[in-house]
């Protein structure tokens, strides 16, 4: 193994579980402490620690390309690992671990490059005969020339960033009135966002499925596709629950749209993990998106019915190990549900609510999974994010999974901070998501209470706000209250105070 | 010894909603449902915090706020807002609301700290129920923060490019 | 003696007349305004079967002249008398709105006055619940000499005794001089109100249309006049809240508090305590969320809340001690002094500082508000009431100063050379004659406008003044302040502090009394 030391450029649950596979592995991890969180739950896994407390530079360090550099070779580490967010899609820093003797675990910069420039990837399936929303051919340089394209493409059209996604810079637009509006507030955001104030248009396909496609490659130019997940349970872009496989795919659509992914992952010669994101309508049409070039939040999932460890085969793959196995040897095999349980108040509109987790307790049967970054005693920090874990369950199929996520989520047992919890509880008991006909519309539109609670709850915090007002206005003060100072008053004192009249 | 002043039987928590849950005193380690009586407890553990044990099921819950007769409650991690009212403060509320009449005004506050982007609405202007008022930035999202009633505008406290925290007032709208 | 003599019968009958008088449906008069009649809250008040009636049987006054009716029954509109509150004694008169609208004559103001001599004289509390029409008409010149007896014995004894106003109903005209020379004012809101001339003369001198809530309810003298301490929805809750409040206090000024046991559920050295206050100077806190966590639980009883919220006074306890807390709010107006803070807390002080209360300050202050108006108002006067009310106190006076300390605004917060016994700080404070960025504009003025780059030139010089000038070791290596302390600790050390301070006693300037500005 060329890969002898692995530093892992971030932090909370997704640096535990490369941890976790590297030391199966048998390979040493570094992470780097920071003064932010410096008793985070994911230093106590590594092998070795670099002590970044003391760094005052407005840039956080997993942002520090340089920094970070610097600190593989001080730890002797001979790979990076960027985990999801932060730099595992900048191509510059794959390239700058590359120049310096680095494994860089990811896809080539070149990859990670096109694929990160939207209107660049939208080229690319275009030439290769993948099937895409229609839209802009680049950048919209202004909302004029915006108008003008959405009038051919036909309205909604949905106005996107080029550099980046998670429902930053992007804005729907129905009819031409609104596009000056919608066109500088996307432009905005995405500046703020991404550095880039690019978007492009592309026609608005209502109510679709979002699907996306595991991708695995090798640098051997062998690429397999590790079947389907479901993510449209989203709410304002983000993703909520994530499945695998998905309802709406049949054995046929699964060939069809994985040969896709395939083949756009080949265009850009792609090796390592990646995931090609698809919209489905209710047509069963589908659609390329985008693709991402990084292991995936919700990678659990693939993992799970697959029976596959992703981060092991980035690193076989990073170290230029050729895929063990090939697409007629992936098997799906049963159902996987995962919930992010994030610190959010579900009441206040999914409001982040930082604090500490006093209590943390998550159940332990055979059919759960709990990939998670904090313990008892951690804070959840506003200036990350707010997930406390991802619980993973599993079913033979999916109403099984469906009834084991149930089970599973009222053993959970969070306390210090608000969590989704509830949100996930009236999830799983809605018709709609029940029978799997939802789309990413769901939970904007169709939800009218975002919560659930049990018959009886609401009762028995009323008992307890009772006898809270008992405990507090009406029980026997007298006994608490204590005149003994009359007895016990020092003399000296009290002769001061008498005689200065 | 209890203060039973007013011959108190009976003490009403009153939700945000309105409902109201009557409970009479001395309280009872027990709720009835039909016809059976369930007991509860409130305990506290080391590793689990507090919690309420009934039907043999222990539900987390915590105290948020209590001030006065107004108590915030998280129970099984959903918040519930309760008044405690006695029999005559029932009454009394009954009264002055008979005389208040109409609803006075509605007042539009931070969902969560953050900062003003852009106040969409000015003073004068006529807003629906579920139009945006503010625009509220918060973790790196711009959150709308909506009018909860249909009126017109006239007080804003809400100023672009500023700070605020969780319940600041936003904006104040006559229905 | 027999005991059907006629004599008896007669005692039996009156005492039946005066149980009539308090029926069912004069105190339904009273329950339809959502309002409880004065005998419901002398017995909400006092511990069961404590209360002693006095002159319950006394009538109006006969006047010199008649004009108007006046109604013969018991009791001349008020209630009043001593028992036990929680265990202790405590003088209270209650007036009674359903006869003559609880309106103040002769008889009236002559019971009251006996119960504020009796409570002088016992050294006890005195608790007046105002429910008046204000002075009484027909009586003339006898009722506004009723009023000014009130008022001599008020002053008579502040200072002496805790005297509390509860406003249950209307209290206008001369009457509001009452509450506003007692030590602390209660309010029912929506059903009680206080104005010195009345919504009807407002509308014809001034022609400016008003209600009775909008001119002086509740809410008006809980946030804008400060005139009331504490309000409350309901006359239950405020009454009960009166007892809890009771207990923190002292029966005269010789005594000290009750104690009241601590849970020992706030540890000693409490951990939380360092996670509070943020790290950037800029983002705001509640301060509250620290005094939470150094009192014993649930403890803070805050007075003012709503008036001058720039500043919270209350009380609280440690390990079951009353101790009076005076802390800037940097939640609100970024924690600055201001007239309405400096005011009230100068009062808040000072009485303390009579009923042997020690004073613990939390200091997080940048200074006094700017502008026009706080200038031509006056904050010259009234910031300087708050540094004679602290330097004035001779109680023992702790400081922890959490993070800034501005300028006049640290001088004032009970600093050590003002008088401060302890004065500790964390090591998030910031001590200095001005903030980082006013200082450095100040003194680089030159070389950041001849800089290449200014900005960066800025905040790295303000980053210097932060870490060389504004740090807290500075001030504890030259005697300024008594110790730097790990935040986690500041409930033990301020313990320990109270402890040597048990005995502190000084002597007071051979004085009448100094001329505090006002």
């Amino acid at each position: 193994m060329k890969i002898k030391r692995i530093l892992i450029a971030n932090r909370g649950e997704i640096a535990i579980r490369i941890m976790k596979t590297a030391r199966l592995m048998k390979i040493e991890t570094v992470a780097v402490k920071t003064a932010v969180e410096p008793n985070a739950m994911y230093l106590a896994s590594a092998d070795v620690i670099f002590d970044n407390t003391d760094d005052s530079s407005e840039i956080p360090v997993f942002l520090d390309i340089e920094k970070l550099i610097s600190i593989a070779q001080k730890t002797g580490a001979n790979a990076v690992h960027p985990g999801y967010g932060f730099l595992a899609e900048n191509a510059y820093f794959a390239q700058k671990c590359i120049d310096n003797n680095i494994i860089f675990i990811g896809p080539s910069p070149d990859a990670i490059y096109k694929m990160g420039n939207k209107t660049i990837a939208r080229n690319l399936a275009l030439q290769n005969g993948i099937p895409m929303a229609m839209g802009s051919q680049g950048n919209i340089a202004n909302d004029e020339e915006a108008v003008v394209i959405a009038e051919k493409i036909g309205y909604p059209v949905i106005i996107k960033a080029a550099s980046g996604g998670g429902g930053r810079g992007m804005r729907i637009v129905r009819k031409t009135e609104e596009m000056e509006k919608m066109f500088t507030i996307a432009s905005k955001e995405a500046e703020k966002s991404f550095n880039d104030p690019s978007v492009f248009i592309e026609k608005y396909i209502e109510n679709p499925k979002h699907i996306e496609f595991q991708i695995l490659g090798d640098t051997k130019g062998n690429i397999i596709h590790l079947g389907e997940r479901e993510c449209s349970i989203q709410r304002k872009h983000q993703k909520l629950l994530e499945e695998a496989p998905s309802g709406a795919l049949d054995s046929k659509l699964r060939k069809k749209m994985g040969s896709m992914a395939i083949q756009i992952a080949r265009a850009v010669n792609y090796s390592s993990a990646g995931t090609v994101e698809f919209l489905l309508d209710s047509d069963k049409n589908f659609y390329f998106m985008e693709m991402n070039t990084r292991i995936q939040v919700e990678h659990p999932v693939t993992e799970v019915i697959t029976g596959i460890d992703l981060i092991e085969q980035q690193i076989r793959i990073a170290n230029g190990e050729a895929l063990k196995f090939k697409q007629e040897n992936i098997k799906l095999t049963g159902w996987a549900i995962e919930c992010r349980i994030n610190a959010e108040d579900v009441q206040s509109g999914f409001a982040p609510d930082p604090g500490k987790i006093e209590s943390l307790s998550m159940p332990t049967d055979s059919y759960v999974r709990v990939d998670t970054g904090v313990q008892r005693g951690s804070s959840i920090v506003a200036s990350y994010d707010s997930m406390i874990a991802k619980l993973i369950v599993k079913g033979k199929d999916r109403k099984e999974a469906l009834k084991h996520t149930k089970m599973a989520l009222d053993k959970v047992w969070i306390k210090g901070t608000k969590t989704t919890l509830p949100f996930f509880r009236m999830l799983v008991r809605h018709p709609k998501f029940q029978n799997g006909n939802f789309t990413t519309a769901f939970i904007e539109k169709d939800i009218e209470k975002f919560y659930f609670n049990a018959e009886y709850e609401e009762m028995l915090a009323a008992w307890l706000t009772i006898k809270l007002f008992i405990d507090e206005n009406l029980s026997d003060e007298n006994a608490s209250i204590d005149y003994k100072h009359r007895k016990e008053m020092n003399p000296w004192l009290l002769n001061k105070r008498i005689s200065q009249f | 010894m209890a203060n039973d002043k007013l011959k108190k039987k009976k003490l009403y928590a009153i939700s945000s909603e309105n409902k109201q849950f009557s409970f009479t005193l001395p309280l009872r380690q027990s709720i009835r449902i039909g016809k059976r009586d369930y007991e509860v407890k409130l305990k506290a553990d080391e590793k689990l915090g507090t919690y309420i044990l009934w039907k043999n099921r222990k539900y987390p819950v915590e105290i948020v706020r209590s001030r006065q007769n107004k108590f915030e409650i998280l129970f099984n991690d959903i918040s519930y807002t309760f008044t405690v009212e006695t029999p005559f403060s029932l009454q009394r509320m009954k009264v002055l609301n008979a005389q208040k009449g109409k609803a006075t005004a509605a007042f539009v506050k931070a969902p969560m700290p953050g900062k003003i982007i852009d106040v969409l609405v000015r003073e004068g202007s006529v807003v629906q129920r579920g139009e945006p008022v503010v625009i509220l930035e918060a973790m790196k999202m711009q959150n709308e923060i909506l009018s909860p009633v249909n009126g017109t505008v006239v007080k804003i406290s809400a100023k672009a490019n500023t700070n605020v925290m969780k319940d600041d007032l936003l904006v104040e709208i006559k229905p | 003696m027999d005991l059907s003599g006629k004599s008896y019968k007669a005692f039996v009958e009156r005492q039946d007349a005066l149980k009539k008088q308090y029926s069912p449906e004069q105190a339904k008069k009273q329950h339809v305004k959502g309002k409880l009649t004065a005998w419901e809250r002398v017995s909400l008040l006092f511990d069961k079967g404590t209360f002693e009636e006095i002159d319950a049987f006394v009538t109006p006054a006969s006047t010199p002249v008649e004009f108007g009716k006046i109604d013969r029954r018991y009791g001349d509109g008020v209630i009043v008398g001593h028992g036990k509150v929680n265990g202790r004694l405590v003088f209270a008169y209650a007036q009674d709105f359903t006869i003559m609208g609880g309106s103040l004559g002769l008889i009236h103001s002559r019971k009251i006055t006996k119960v504020q001599e009796m409570a002088l004289k016992m050294g006890a509390p005195i608790i007046g619940m105002l429910d008046s029409g204000g002075a009484r008409i027909q009586e003339g010149v006898a009722s506004l000499s009723g009023y000014a007896s009130i008022f001599h014995n008020i002053i008579q004894s502040s200072g002496i005794i805790p005297q509390i106003s509860v406003i249950m109903g209307p209290c206008a005209g001369g009457a509001v001089y009452s509450p506003a020379l007692t030590d602390f004012v209660f309010m029912v809101n929506h059903t009680s109100y206080m104005f010195v001339t009345g919504p009807n003369v407002v509308k014809e001198v001034l022609n400016e249309e008003v209600t009775s809530d909008g001119l002086g309810g509740a809410e008006v003298h809980a946030r804008k006049s400060g005139v009331a301490q504490m309000i409350y929805d309901d006359e239950e809750n405020t009454i009960l809240a009166l007892k809890k409040f009771l207990a923190y206090l002292p029966s005269n000024n010789v005594e000290d508090p009750p104690t009241v046991n601590d849970d020992g559920a706030i540890p000693n050295f409490n951990e939380k305590l360092r996670d509070i206050v943020p790290d950037d100077p800029n983002k705001a806190y509640d301060v509250r969320d620290i005094i939470n966590q150094v009192a014993d639980r649930n403890s803070l009883f805050e007075t003012s809340e709503l008036f001058g919220a720039n500043l919270v006074t209350g009380f609280a306890r440690l390990n079951g001690r009353t101790i009076g807390i005076v802390a800037n709010q940097p939640k609100v107006l970024a924690g600055v002094l201001d007239i309405d803070s400096s005011v009230k807390g100068a009062r808040f002080i000072r009485f303390c500082d009579v009923f042997n209360i020690p004073i613990l300050t939390f200091e997080d202050v940048p200074g006094f508000l700017p502008g026009i108006d706080q200038e031509h108002a006056g904050i010259i006067r009234h910031g300087a009431k708050l540094l004679f009310a602290y330097s004035e106190a001779t109680v023992p006076k702790i400081t922890i100063i959490l993070r800034k300390a501005y300028g006049g605004a640290f001088i004032v917060m009970n600093s050590k050379f003002l008088g401060g016994d302890f004065n500790y700080a964390w090591p998030s404070a910031e001590i200095a004659v001005m903030g980082p960025d006013g200082a450095v504009a100040i003194l680089y003025r030159k070389e950041l406008a001849e800089s290449e780059n200014p900005a960066e030139m800025k905040k790295e010089l303000v980053k210097k003044y932060r870490d060389k000038i504004a740090n807290p070791f500075i001030a504890d290596e030259s005697g300024y302040i008594d110790e730097v302390i790990d935040p986690a600790l500041t409930r033990q050390k301020i313990i320990s502090a109270l402890d040597a301070l048990s005995n502190k006693w000084v002597k007071v300037p051979a004085r009448k009394h100094g001329n505090m500005p006002l």
